[in-house]
């Protein structure tokens, strides 16, 4: 059952097509990866499922509703950049969010406390915001807006800016997340925690969307490519079985290294059986798995990190 | 609690636990006492100078009684005051009133050693008596020795302390008083009608079709233009420190990224409701507390006059003008500078569409003065249409008794002026929350008709 479905969802913004004839969805319960390069769109279309932005075309349902607005106390949504009032404390700043979503104040202040403690920011709980590490405060942020219990939680680039051991907390709280039965979508421009967390992604590229499925899917649209080493020509290695393309990585005085594409559903280890019973002069070689990362080059063709948009427009 | 209200308390205790509301709350009123009391303190403690007066020479008969009648003519008139205070039931007010203007003067014998003595002794003499060193009993603050120049009346004044002319305004006014009775005698003018001619004040009573009392008018009459021209610059306060609150709040929360959490869990329209309602409730409780200090200083220091406010804002519900044109005029400012506010990270951004909108602001202060003595005048009319300068020149107005046809109609310009600022500011506001670009007018025109 989708908790949210997008169906050729537009935004435009003045004479630029910000996302264009966007559809898919999430099902009930899953932890979605909304990936793409800076400026595809990704924030455009969070904002759009959560009614803080009308989309120019397309229809867009959430938690059964037409309009996020409509069920804004059951979504819990941390925003790209963020900010919590610098003079409250967590305990405050997480019970006022909680109680703008319906949460009782005592209730909120009784979870804050029991989520901080959690969070190993038992001692941070008498602290001015403005008194906490950037980490802390978006593990504050972060609990600010799931402290009611939201049945679909937003989280915009939620690991921007976290050291590894940050991340690692974070991932494990969106895994809790979804174990209790939230529908989690995250947007995120770095592929290793999509492809730790995700039941599904959602590729994004200049608006549109590239790519719909699991992370073994994602993978399954890139190559497998294998690493070879040796007295070894590019000619040589293109008439092995399973190859699809070679290029020359190196050559040192007529040793190389050549990155081989493996052809679709080719496994490589044929492709190295024959390299040497042919007797090719093979010194070294790595099977590479083809990562989410690789995928996403593949299906954009750019860098994750770079495709970037006029920052106004990209709003 | 809905989330109105959240937000609304959550303003008011941000500002509330700040040391600069405490100030600003105690500021005024401690500036009030310390601005008035302390005059008054200084004035009423000073002490009664011993003053000597002596004639030099048979020409200066007369001068000294002069001087003499002259400062009893100023303690019966003192004494008046108390009276008429007393019987006004304002005794506190008139003993204040008395305390400054009374004279601080105590006319003493001349000793015998300046007296009698002439030359370098005589100088000798008056240093001694008014060495601080002297005792107690034979020390003076001042010797002055009466005289003429040129047949007309003059005076030579020591005082203790080369700075004090209180004495010397004294003999100043006494001896000028004495040379015009004098001049009246020498015309043939009878001694008592000189007197009467120095001490004549007219009486001059003013009044009006339109006094309460139908007939002669009172300060009873003149407390609702006070009171109009006050609440016109009570608002126009209000305003000025309210709408400013706001702009900075919301340009904090914009610049902490706090805007588009909170657009995620309420509506712009909420949101912007529960601020303007917030920061009104702070500028009402700073208000309130002042409020509340005049008012127990005015029952104390002159329940009459009290009184009097009371029934005049009683007097054909104008309070509830007075609420109405607060009501929309806040409004109509406060949700335009939220919007403002919204599109702003840093006060300079907020600089440009700040300056038009405070020399906007600064028009009904010039002209609610004018309307305190001409209320009807053509440009105070014109301008009390101007939806913005209602609240400003109406309050001023009020009082005057306008056509009710003018009341109504003004009131349901600024209303709807007001609605369509507060329709205006929501669509601006939520744009310029979740924007990056600077506030221009192309900016806020395209975030008003939604093509953002």
């Amino acid at each position: 059952m989708a908790a949210l479905t997008l169906d050729g969802v537009n935004k435009s913004y003045g004479d630029f097509d910000a996302v264009r004839d966007l559809s898919f969805q999430v099902e009930k319960g899953s932890i979605c990866g909304f990936l793409g390069p800076n400026g595809a769109g990704k924030t455009s279309t969070l904002r759009m499922i959560l009614g803080l932005q009308p989309a120019t075309a397309g229809r867009i349902e959430i938690l059964g509703a037409d309009d996020g607005r409509k069920v804004r106390d059951r979504i819990g949504f941390l925003p790209e950049e963020r900010g919590l009032y610098k003079k409250m404390t967590p305990v405050e700043a997480i019970s006022f969010f909680g109680a703008l979503k319906g949460l009782p104040v005592a209730e909120g202040k009784k979870r804050a406390k029991a989520m901080l403690e959690q969070q190993g920011l038992g001692a941070a709980q008498k602290k001015k915001m403005k008194e906490l590490s950037k980490g802390m405060a978006q593990k504050v942020q972060l609990i600010a807006s799931v402290v009611h219990q939201p049945e679909f939680v937003i989280l915009d680039e939620p690991f921007s800016g976290l050291d590894p051991m940050n991340q690692q907390g974070l991932e494990a709280m969106i895994r809790d997340l979804a174990a209790n039965g939230a529908t989690v979508l995250f947007s995120t421009h770095v592929m290793q925690h999509a492809e730790r967390l995700c039941d599904k992604v959602v590729l994004l590229a200049r608006g549109r969307k590239a790519f719909e499925g699991t992370v073994d899917q994602a993978r399954a649209t890139s190559p497998r490519f294998l690493d070879l080493e040796g007295a070894i020509t590019a000619q040589a290695a293109a008439a092995l079985p399973g190859v699809a393309g070679v290029e020359t990585l190196s050559d040192v005085d007529g040793v190389r290294r050549l990155k081989i594409a493996l052809s679709p559903g080719a496994g490589g280890q044929e492709t190295l059986k024959t390299a040497f019973l042919n007797g090719l002069d093979v010194r070294g070689f790595a099977l590479k798995e083809t990562t989410l990362h690789d995928a996403f080059i593949g299906l954009t063709g750019d860098h994750p990190d770079q495709l970037a948009v006029p920052a106004e427009t990209a709003r | 609690m809905n989330r109105t209200l959240l937000i609304a308390r959550r303003e008011y205790v941000a500002y509330a636990k700040t040391v600069g509301f405490w100030l600003s709350l105690l500021a005024f009123p401690l500036f009030a006492v310390l601005g008035g009391g302390i005059p008054l303190l200084i004035r009423s403690a000073e002490p009664i100078k011993a003053v000597a007066v002596i004639e030099e020479g048979p020409a200066t008969t007369g001068l000294a009684a002069a001087v003499r009648a002259s400062l009893q003519s100023d303690l019966d008139r003192q004494n008046e005051r108390l009276r008429e205070a007393a019987e006004k039931g304002q005794a506190g007010a008139g003993r204040a009133v008395a305390s400054i203007s009374g004279p601080k003067i105590r006319l003493v014998a001349a000793p015998p050693a300046i007296a009698d003595a002439t030359g370098p002794a005589r100088d000798a003499a008056i240093k001694a008596a008014l060495d601080k060193a002297a005792p107690k009993d034979r020390r003076l603050d001042a010797v002055v020795f009466l005289n003429r120049v040129d047949g007309k009346p003059a005076a030579q004044v020591w005082t203790a302390r080369a700075t004090d002319n209180d004495v010397s305004s004294f003999v100043r006014t006494a001896l000028r008083d004495a040379r015009r009775t004098e001049l009246l005698t020498a015309a043939g003018v009878a001694p008592a009608v000189a007197q009467e001619v120095q001490t004549f004040r007219p009486e001059v009573k003013a009044f009006s079709p339109n006094a309460a009392s139908g007939g002669e008018v009172s300060m009873r009459d003149r407390i609702p233009s006070f009171i109009g021209l006050g609440v016109g610059f009570l608002l126009w306060s209000l305003v000025i420190t309210g709408a400013s609150i706001l702009l900075n709040s919301v340009m904090e929360e914009k610049s902490n990224k706090i805007l588009e959490v909170l657009l995620s869990s309420a509506s712009a329209t909420e949101i912007l409701t529960g601020k303007v309602l917030g920061v009104a409730l702070l500028t009402l409780t700073v208000m309130g507390v002042w409020g509340g200090i005049g008012t127990f200083s005015l029952l104390s220091a002159s329940p009459e006059t009290a009184a009097a406010i009371g029934q005049v804002l009683l007097h054909d519900g104008l309070i509830f003008y007075f609420i109405a044109y607060m009501v929309g005029g806040y409004l109509m400012y406060a949700v335009l500078f939220a919007a403002i506010g919204a599109f702003c990270e840093t006060p300079r951004d907020a600089q440009t569409l700040m300056g038009p909108i405070m020399m906007i602001l600064v028009v009904p202060i010039l002209v609610m003065q004018m309307a305190l003595t001409s209320p009807d005048a053509p440009v105070v009319k014109v301008l009390s249409w101007i939806p913005f300068f209602t609240p400003f020149l109406m309050s001023a107005r009020a009082p005057s008794d306008p056509p009710l046809v003018e009341v109504i109609l003004t009131l349901v310009g600024m209303f709807a002026t007001a609605a369509l600022m507060v329709w205006i500011a929501g669509r601006a506001f939520r744009a310029g929350a979740l924007s990056d670009v600077k506030l221009s007018w192309k900016t806020f025109g395209r975030a008003i008709t939604g093509r953002t």
